[in-house]
């Protein structure tokens, strides 16, 4: 303890094959508790599916996944019990359609973790608070716009109470004007010492959030620093390039 | 003021303008006077037409289908105008269907009396019915109705719960479970439910298991829309997204649940107008309880059909089938266009963008 921080996350020599394809070449990353890793890299470098073998959604094809210390890719691992501490916000939001705002946060809490109806309805509507949207508490999905839709996502993966959340694309599929809002309750989040790993091209969110960039490219890690040194100065020439085009 | 007013009316006057004005194409069959007129003339050419009953010679045929002919060329004009008010369309449709079976009842030389007598005997029912029985024909066609509705109840609901727990197996995606579930879904599709029934009655004593008629039947059926009713359950279960099944999952919610909670509420709303028009057909198909001596409607009806030596019975269950099953069908269509309404609101909502940059 003491100066050494607690690693949530470590994944060592993870690979990923989808038949011959392959997307992930071995992956050696940590990520400590508190940080805010972002991860930036060209179309089809593996970001998304680096984040989802996290958390198993994709079956890791070899290499070890460390959570908290937990081997996730053994068979003996409960991986419900390992996702339920995860949030996950999509690119498409995924709710529930047929379930209201509020119902889709309880969802969860109430049978994963067996928390009274009434007690996770109460947490619930605090977090819907927290992204500015208690008069939504019962709109349906399609009655909210974008925006609005994530930012419940993001309110449902926090129900569970999870140590980290990964956030994947979370607002690419946003019209402009709805992105602030959620950057704003993703940058909250942030401050409050969220352990999170947000893949994302909002160079803005980047800078004022994350405390390390990880740079991907054709399944590997090819740099890695702060968001000042990486994109101030990039080392590696893919990073260049494709910060040239994203800048 | 009333200049403005009259100018916004000029302007909903072009935007609602008919087809006729901003075309203006009003050809002389299509006016009124010509309807009007040409109607007063068919039903003046009417009363030379031949005496009642089986007209006689080549050349009163003729006159008669050359009669209705017209008559159907005015009627199509009518019918085919856009423009035209829908009561007018209402009442040339009418008089076609009026004119028809007039021309039908007057010329067939069917014998309407005997017709009547055999097959629209009501009397025959409101006696006591079949041998031994104290209560009337009408009695026992109710208690026939009951015993329809109860083999089709219980076989909905078996078959429901087979299909379902099928459908959800499959679900799972397991090789040889699913070897099982296609095999079984498609030998009780291919079976005919005459051929299975008899078999589970008739023939199943033999291997010492012996059922009660109704209990073969209520089997048969469920086997039958289980299914059905499984492939039913399948398409529902696989119209819903994978990414809500990644969510849930996310969450920690486990196969079973992400089922439960996730994927089968949603599923329902796809699956009800198909399920529906699935228990339609079910319960038509109890008709075929009859073949094993259960005494259903049809079973009923053909008992006293033979005790009374007349038709009518029959008729008087068909009429029952028709008004239970006719609300139903209308209400599983009522259903399905529900449904692709919401389909339509369903595909338009903001679908996420793969932007990568």
């Amino acid at each position: 303890m003491g100066e050494e921080r607690q690693v949530m996350i470590e994944t060592v020599d993870l690979h990923k094959y989808f038949k011959d394809h392959h997307v992930l070449k071995g992956i050696n990353a940590k990520v400590f508790k508190g940080e805010v890793v972002a991860i930036i890299g060209p179309s089809g470098a593996g970001k998304s599916t680096f984040l989802r073998c996290i958390n198993r959604l994709e079956e890791p094809s070899s290499g070890k996944i460390l959570i908290e210390g937990v081997d996730i890719t053994s068979p003996r691992v409960d991986i419900n019990k390992i996702r339920s501490e995860i949030g996950f916000v999509f690119q498409s939001y995924n709710l529930f359609p047929h379930l209201t705002a509020i119902e889709n946060i309880k969802l969860a809490p109430v049978h994963v973790r067996k928390i009274p109806e009434k007690e996770a309805e109460q947490r619930g509507l605090e977090l819907l608070k927290k992204v500015g949207l208690e008069e939504k508490a019962h709109a349906y999905p399609d009655q909210l716009s974008g925006g609005q839709q994530q930012r419940v996502a993001i309110a449902r993966a926090l129900a569970m109470q999870p140590h980290m959340v990964f956030f994947d694309e979370p607002t690419s599929a946003l019209d402009p004007e709805m992105i602030r809002e959620v950057l704003d309750v993703m940058q909250n989040l942030a401050a409050e010492g969220m352990t999170m790993i947000v893949v994302s091209h909002e160079l803005g969110f980047i800078r004022a959030a994350a405390s390390r960039v990880l740079v991907l490219a054709d399944g590997c890690i090819i740099e890695e620093g702060t968001p000042n040194e990486l994109f101030n100065s990039p080392k590696h020439p893919r990073t260049k390039e494709f910060l040239s085009k994203i800048l | 003021m009333e200049t403005k007013n009259n100018k916004a009316k000029k302007q909903n006057c072009i935007e609602k303008a008919s087809w006729r004005e901003r075309y203006g194409h009003w050809p002389w069959y299509r006016k009124y006077e010509f309807v009007l007129v040409s109607l007063l003339v068919l039903i003046g050419i009417g009363f030379a037409l031949p005496r009642p009953g089986l007209p006689e010679t080549l050349s009163q045929w003729l006159f008669i289908v050359f009669y209705f002919l017209l008559f159907l060329i005015w009627a199509g004009l009518i019918l085919t105008d856009v423009e035209k008010p829908n009561w007018i369309k209402a009442i040339g449709a009418v008089l076609i269907l009026f004119l028809f079976a007039w021309l039908f009842y007057r010329y067939s030389g069917a014998q309407w009396d005997k017709l009547g007598y055999a097959f629209f005997n009501w009397k025959v029912l409101s006696e006591t019915g079949s041998y031994g029985s104290t209560v009337t024909g009408w009695a026992e066609l109710f208690q026939g109705l009951l015993m329809t509705l109860e083999i089709a109840i219980l076989a909905a609901i078996f078959g429901t719960l087979l299909g379902l727990l099928l459908a959800v197996f499959r679900s799972l995606n397991d090789p040889i479970l699913n070897a099982f579930i296609i095999i079984w879904v498609d030998f009780f599709r291919a079976m005919p439910i005459i051929v299975l029934m008899m078999i589970i009655y008739y023939a199943m004593p033999y291997l010492n298991i012996t059922l009660s008629s109704a209990v073969s039947g209520i089997l048969a059926l469920s086997l039958n829309s289980s299914a059905y009713i499984s492939e039913i359950f399948r398409a529902g279960i696989e119209s819903i997204h994978h990414n809500q099944v990644e969510a849930a999952r996310s969450l920690g919610l486990t196969t079973m649940q992400t089922m439960r909670l996730v994927i089968l509420p949603q599923a329902m709303r796809v699956v009800m107008p198909p399920l529906t028009s699935n228990y339609v057909a079910m319960l038509k198909d109890t008709a075929i309880c009859s073949s094993i001596a259960i005494m259903e409607l049809l079973k009923t009806a053909i008992t006293l059909q033979a005790w009374k030596a007349n038709p009518t019975p029959l008729v008087a269950a068909t009429i029952i089938y028709l008004i239970i099953l006719l609300p139903l069908a209308r209400f599983s269509t009522v259903l399905e266009n529900r449904m692709k309404r919401k389909g339509i609101t369903r595909t338009v909502r903001r679908q996420p963008k793969a932007v990568e940059v």
